[in-house]
Formats: structure tokens, sequence, C-alpha cells
């Protein structure tokens, strides 16, 4: 189903969730820079900018209180955190690749142990994605199979058009009933054009083939040669849509505390330090290849998705210049020269 | 462009290094040269760290050239081989670094082959790393430099341009704006910044000066720092960062570079070489010292805050 | 959601001192055997020397919720270390000038020299900065922003606005 919407009943949409008690969370300017947050009101909203984390915090925080404890004499009282309480959200303006990742954590969240501290934020918040109209050379979303009106994740998807309005893709029944709750604001599609799409410059991978590639390279030159100038800061797994690694500790006095959950990356050398003091990741390159592992071959041998979406964040920030792109091109590359052979791995 | 800044000259500069770098490998001067190469982006560039003559001809140095390569020379880079003596492609601030990391007896200058760039500034951010350099995206630790043509390195690239006069100081004006409010107005301004950080701890990681075996805030026995990404924690970790770098940080500004949270990290490192440069007339510079300024004292050292 | 800031009559600071065992805590312990009066608001740590009072300690009192901090050692040239002192009074020169900057108000940090035979300077340092904190009320910066959360994971709980209440 398709909508219209013009640019005006966008940001009325928006301003009558809010007043209606709807929290709404969008790109806007934290100190300086586009962050996600929540909406005073819809004008907040900065769309020209990707913003500099991803939308996962809206499932996953940066950090999260999972239980609270105090302790009286010998009495120890343990709060769990009810995630019954989590407000009701429409995420709104999430670029394609953002939005494609938010499925892609659903795997690791509900599987085997459900985590319902992201899945019942899953359930309460409803994602308007927009297309992307422009994109620079760290962008590469189309490379792993996504494009830059790729409406997965989303429940609404908005296409900007040249009236400065959008049409207005309904992709879900969540976004079905928002449209519904709503419908006053949105009319049948005009003439308006959609501007043109964004267009990465970046090559589309061969995803299984890099993944081929990758179980047999465990051991491999590539790493060293790529990953000895990482200098081991967790950046790169930050501003991830799709990194979901995280750590818990307490944190608090003998007397009360909280038990959080906050980010945790696998560039950091204290991730896989044992308390025995061995670390079986011990250099940096090791810890390196573990995340485009992680990324190309490990998720996807247990839930049969690429664990990238392109959205270039990493590329950008990382303080050495590690290009995650370059870096697949490569093992690309590489993968198409031996499997013609029959798979045979590289000389 | 109005306010281009003329770093023609970095192409002869490149030039210099692959041959310099070339020769000394070949000659088995270095078992290894730090330098820069480029990056698949247009006008991208990433430190490398190559071994054999053969591959001198990959580096380059242009106004992506940020990095303060410094760092893989520290023990906290534990990965990077060292045997023998290493070249180190140097600006001026980084080789300040280099000589505060001598001066800490990590380093010492006969393990080293330093080649110096005469150095017209690089760029604040790599995120657009292929734009013209202008004295708007002119790093701003580069408009106050007084470093462009390093000291006492082993072989400098000889240019024929002068080299562009300093601009006018935005740390020195943004701290006296800082300094102008009351602390609660600097309390706001920092609890807004810091709330922003996400502990990725780039700034640690590319500091050349963080390179302790385990970071105080790595430690959990005593857990003198919250690790958590909350606002508590975070503003205890940048006044911890910032007092263990006063008076041995030497203004390379990597930190602020690195944040991907924009958060104005060498503002503090100013204020603080501005306080030390007050208090004990002490300044990052070219000359090896063996003692910072909080590693020595004077008995006659000002105590007028002491009852 | 934050409560005004209203110095309740009944506030009563806590002050954190930290001390070295050779001047400072012996001064203090002759404030008592010589039954001087202070006030209890302090809470004494003893380290054993000024130069081993790590300026994280400081940080870490006022997020535990001291209300003032005092350092407190031996006079120059008295250190039982030789220089541990001129070393301290280097660093927290540069400290206090550093939390300053980040908008910490100076005044809830005290730093004196209290020899063992100056246990009347012990009482008025130490009666002095309670009073001036006291008249200051709450040092709430570093309390509310141990509650302070990233958007994505504030919950506002009934617990929560307990917590604020009680600062």
């Amino acid at each position: 189903m398709q909508k219209y919407l013009s640019r005006h009943n966008f940001y009325t949409l928006l301003d009558t969730l809010i007043s209606g008690g709807i929290r709404v969370v969008a790109p806007r300017m934290t100190a300086g820079i586009p962050l996600y947050g929540p909406l005073g009101e819809s004008v907040e909203m900065v769309l020209d900018q990707l913003p500099r984390r991803s939308a996962k915090e809206a499932f996953f925080p940066v950090c999260e209180d999972i239980m609270s404890y105090e302790k009286e004499g010998q009495q120890v009282r343990l709060t769990d955190v009810e995630p019954a309480s989590f407000p009701e959200t429409v995420l709104v303006g999430v670029r394609p690749c953002d939005a494609a990742a938010i499925p892609v954590l659903d795997g690791v969240f509900s599987w085997d142990y459900k985590d319902e501290f992201f899945l019942e934020r899953r359930r309460k918040t409803t994602v308007i994605g927009l297309a992307c109209t422009s994109a620079d050379d760290a962008c590469f979303c189309t490379a792993v199979g996504l494009s830059p009106a790729d409406t997965r994740g989303s429940d609404l998807f908005l296409t900007p058009l040249a009236d400065g309005g959008y049409l207005c893709d309904v992709c879900s029944d969540k976004g079905e009933a928002l449209v519904a709750d709503t419908i006053n604001l949105f009319s049948e599609p005009g003439s308006s054009t959609p501007l043109p799409l964004a267009a990465p410059s970046v090559p589309a991978f061969d995803l299984k083939k890099v993944k081929g590639w990758l179980d047999g390279h465990f051991e491999d030159p590539l790493w060293d040669g790529t990953a000895l100038r990482c200098v081991g800061c967790g950046a790169c797994a930050f501003v991830c849509p799709a990194c979901h690694c995280f750590d818990i500790v307490d944190e608090g006095t003998e007397k009360s505390g909280k038990r959080r959950k906050s980010w945790d990356a696998c560039g950091f050398w204290k991730f896989t330090h044992h308390a025995s003091g061995h670390n079986p990741r011990d250099k940096q390159p090791k810890r390196y290849r573990n995340r485009i592992m992680h990324k190309f071959k490990y998720y996807d041998d247990k839930f049969g998705q690429t664990l990238c979406t392109g959205c270039g964040r990493c590329v950008r920030i990382c303080p050495v210049g590690i290009d995650i792109a370059a870096i697949v091109t490569e093992i690309n590359g590489m993968a198409i020269e031996c499997t013609p052979a029959g798979g045979e791995t590289r000389s | 462009m109005i306010n281009t800044i003329d770093i023609s000259h970095y192409g002869t500069v490149a030039e210099s290094i692959r041959i310099e770098a070339a020769r000394i490998l070949g000659e088995g001067l270095v078992t290894a040269v730090v330098a820069y190469t480029a990056g698949r982006r247009a006008g991208s560039v990433q430190p490398a760290i190559i071994t054999s003559a053969a591959e001198a001809e990959r580096l380059t140095f242009t106004a992506a050239s940020v990095n303060n390569l410094a760092v893989y020379l520290t023990k906290a880079k534990k990965d990077i081989p060292r045997s023998g003596r290493i070249g180190i492609v140097v600006k001026g601030c980084d080789l300040k670094a280099l000589v505060g990391l001598m001066g800490e007896s990590q380093l010492q200058r006969e393990q080293l082959y330093l080649i110096g760039i005469p150095c017209a500034g690089v760029l604040a951010s790599t995120v657009r790393p292929a734009e013209p350099l202008t004295a708007g995206n002119l790093a701003p630790k580069c408009r106050e430099c007084d470093a462009q043509l390093p000291e006492g390195c082993d072989y400098v690239p000889e240019i024929d341009l002068p080299l562009p006069t300093p601009l006018e100081s935005t740390y020195a004006a943004e701290i006296a704006r800082l300094e102008g409010l009351t602390p609660a107005e600097r309390w706001a301004y920092w609890k807004e910044q810091f709330a922003k950080c996400i502990k990725c701890y780039a700034c640690r990681q590319v500091c050349p000066f963080c390179f302790c075996e385990q970071c105080l805030c790595d430690r959990n026995k005593p857990q003198m720092v919250d690790t958590t990404p909350r606002p508590a924690g975070n503003t205890a970790w940048h006044i911890v960062r910032a007092m263990h770098l006063a008076g041995r940080c030497a203004g390379c500004a990597e930190c602020e570079r690195v944040c991907p949270m924009d958060i104005p990290l060498n503002l503090l490192n100013r204020k603080m070489a501005k306080e030390l440069k007050e208090l004990f007339d002490y300044e990052a510079g070219f000359a090896v010292n063996e003692k910072g300024p909080l590693t020595m004292f004077m008995e006659k050292d000002d105590q007028s805050f002491i009852k | 959601m934050h409560p005004e800031k209203t110095i309740s009559s009944d506030f009563e600071p806590k002050v954190i001192a930290f001390v070295c065992t050779w001047c400072t805590y012996a001064g203090a312990d002759l404030a008592g055997t010589s039954r001087m009066q202070y006030p209890s608001n302090v809470r004494v740590l003893k380290f054993p020397c000024t130069g081993r009072i790590d300026p994280v300690f400081i940080l870490k009192a006022f997020q535990q919720g001291a209300d003032g901090v005092l350092v407190s050692g031996c006079h120059p040239g008295d250190c039982h270390y030789i220089a541990g002192n001129f070393h301290a009074r280097r660093r927290f020169a540069a400290f206090r000038k550093l939390l300053e900057f980040v908008g910490v108000d100076l005044q809830r940090l005290q730093f004196s020299w209290v020899s063992a035979a100056e246990g009347g300077k012990w009482v008025e340092v130490v009666t002095e900065l309670t009073e001036k904190v006291r008249a200051m009320g709450p040092m709430m910066e570093f309390k509310e922003l141990a509650l302070e959360e990233q958007w994505s994971g504030a919950m506002i709980s009934p617990e929560l606005q307990d917590a604020y209440r009680q600062i």
C-alpha cells in the first residue's frame, strides 16, 4: 500500500504522536553532532545527515540497568527492571542501512535466550524508514545486497519526492495501524516524482564467495597486513548498526548498586581476556579478524545473514583509516579468483 | 578558494619520503619504516609499517596524513615488530610526542631514524579526506603551530616555500570563553559534551602517552572509575584522562580528531598546558627532559592555594 | 524533574579529609587528645603521605557524595619521605585548575599543611571548611550526574524519582 504524506503533514504527524504521549525518536543535533534521540517537537529533527550512532540504540541502549540491589543488615533486596515499563516509541528518519540491521539483530536477541530488554523495545517500536538520496564514498549498502530504498526493517518507508513531500510505503501491520490512526494526514499518491536515489560507488560483493573464502582462511597474511595498524579502540563496533556485543557489570557500593548492561567491542584487548590471564586473541590482528569473520562468516553460519549493512560509519570514523569496504573488496577479489577452480583456497 | 592553504610542496615531500625510505631500508639502516599510504577512498591516507625498500613506492604524504605515528612505537602496541632501528615519518607535533616518550624512557633516540616533515598543516577530520585544505577545515592545532619544521631529525626534505604564518588560536579563544563562565555554566557545558561519550576509548588508544600496560579505567580492583558509558563514568574518565596527560601531552590533538562523538578533548589538554606554563613555566618542545612538570618540584613553588 | 536547590536547615555536610599519617593525622589526634571540639562532619582517611593521594580519590569522594574535600599533610620541608608533599603540591595545583575548568566550585576543595603539633590549626581548618560547605549547601553536581542516563537506557521509574527526592 502506498500513500502520499506532505512535508507539513509529516511534521504534524510527529507532533500529534508526541502530544499523544508517544516517544518519538529521530536524528537531532546533540552537542554539535547528529544523534538519535527523543524529540520535544518535530522541528528538532535533522534528516540531511546520517546520525553518528546507529538506530540500534533505540533497542539496544548504550547502557541500561537490568537489576538493582540493596543490602540492609543481612537482607539483600534485588529489584529487576521491568521491560513492561519501556515506552511506546516511533523511530523516525531511519536510513535503510540502519533499519535493515534491526531484523538482523532480531536473530541474535531471540535465539536460544530471549532477550526481553531488546524484544520488548522491538515490540513497542514502530520504525519509519527514509530512502537515501545522497551517499559518500564510505557508503556501501549496495555492495552488501541492500539499496538506498530497501524497506527491510521499516514499518513505514518514506521516499522523498520532488515537491518536498514523501511517498509512504506501508510495510507491516504496525505501519498500517499507525497510518490508520492518523489517516487524515495521508492522501493518495499524486504526480510528484521521487528524488533520485543515492548511488554508493563500491562494487557489489559476492557474499557467498566472501564467506567461502573466510571459511578457509582463519589464518592468512591478510589479517596481519591490514590490521597491524589497528589501535584497538571500540569506535567501529560502537557506531555500527549491527554490532551487538555487550558487557555486564555491577556498579555501586557494598550497600546498594546496579547491574548494568553496556556496549562492548571485540577490538578491546580485554574483550577475550580470561581471569587466568590467558588471552586467546592476544594480538590486535586476531581481534580485527574476528570483526570481519563475525560479520561475514559466523553470523551467516548461524543466522544466514550478513552482519553488515554498509552504512560506512566505521570507515568514516576509524582513527587509523581501516576501511572494511576495501578489505572485503580484497577478499571478494581473492574469493572470485580461487573459486572457479572448484572452491580451492588461494595458493 | 580564498582561504586555501598552500600545500603544493607535499608532492615533493612525498617523493622525498619514498626515496629516503627506500634508501634506509635498502641499506639496512632500519628494519622498518612507519609512514603513510593511500587508502581506498579518494584522498584517504592511512598509517603503514613497511619493511622492504620495494614497498616504499606506496608511501605518500598529503593533508590527510593526520595520524601521529608515534603511537606505533609505544609499548602499548606490542604487535608491531621491533628489532633494530625504526624509521618514522614525523610532523613537528608528532616529534614533540616522541621527545616526550624519550623523556619518559620509553624510546631511545638512537633506535629511531626520524624523517621530518616541513608541515603546512593537516585536515581536522578525515571524514572527507579529499577536501582541499583551507583555513576552515585545517586542524585547530595547526592554526597555532610553532613546530612546522621539526628539529633534530635525521632527514628533512628540502622545500623552497615559506611555510604559512600561524592563524589565531581557536583553542585559546574557547578556553577564555569557558573561563569567563560560572562554574555551573562550565559544568553544564562539559556535562553535555561528556554525555555523548560512548567509552570507545579511541582517545586513549591513539594517544602516544597512554601506554600503560593496564589503564586505571580498565581495572576493577579497585574500580576507581565506572566503566559504563553513562554521564557519571564518562565525566570521571575524561577528568582522569586529562589529569594523566597534564604535563605530558605534546599537543598532537589526536584524541580530539578521532573522537567519533566530537567531544572537544584537546580543550582540556590545552587548558592544562596553559596552566602548567603559568604555574611552572613548562611547555612541550623538542628538547628531551628527564623530568616533566609534575614529576619534579621546586621549593619555591606556589602554594597560595594551601592553608 | 530536578528539585530546587534549597538549603534545608538540617543539612549536615559530608566532608572527606585525606591526610598524611605523619603530620596531619597526628595533628588531628592531638586535637582529639587535647579535647578540642571540631565538627563531626569530617571523615578522616589516612595515607602514608600526601604524595600517595591520587587526584582520582578526590574525584571519587565527590562522586560518592562528599560535599567538601580536604587534603592535608606535612609542611614543606617536613615530609617523612623528604619530598612527597612537594610533588603533591604541584599535582594538586594542576588538578584544582582542571576541576575548576570542568565546573567544580573550588570552594569545596581545601588543601592545608597541618603538622603533628598543630591540633589547633586542624580544628580551625576543618571547622572553616565545614561551615563554608554548610553555607553553600549540598554538592549537587556529582549526585545529579550519578542519576543521569543515556536517553536510550533511561527510565522514569518510581525508584529514580525517589532517588531524586533524596538528594
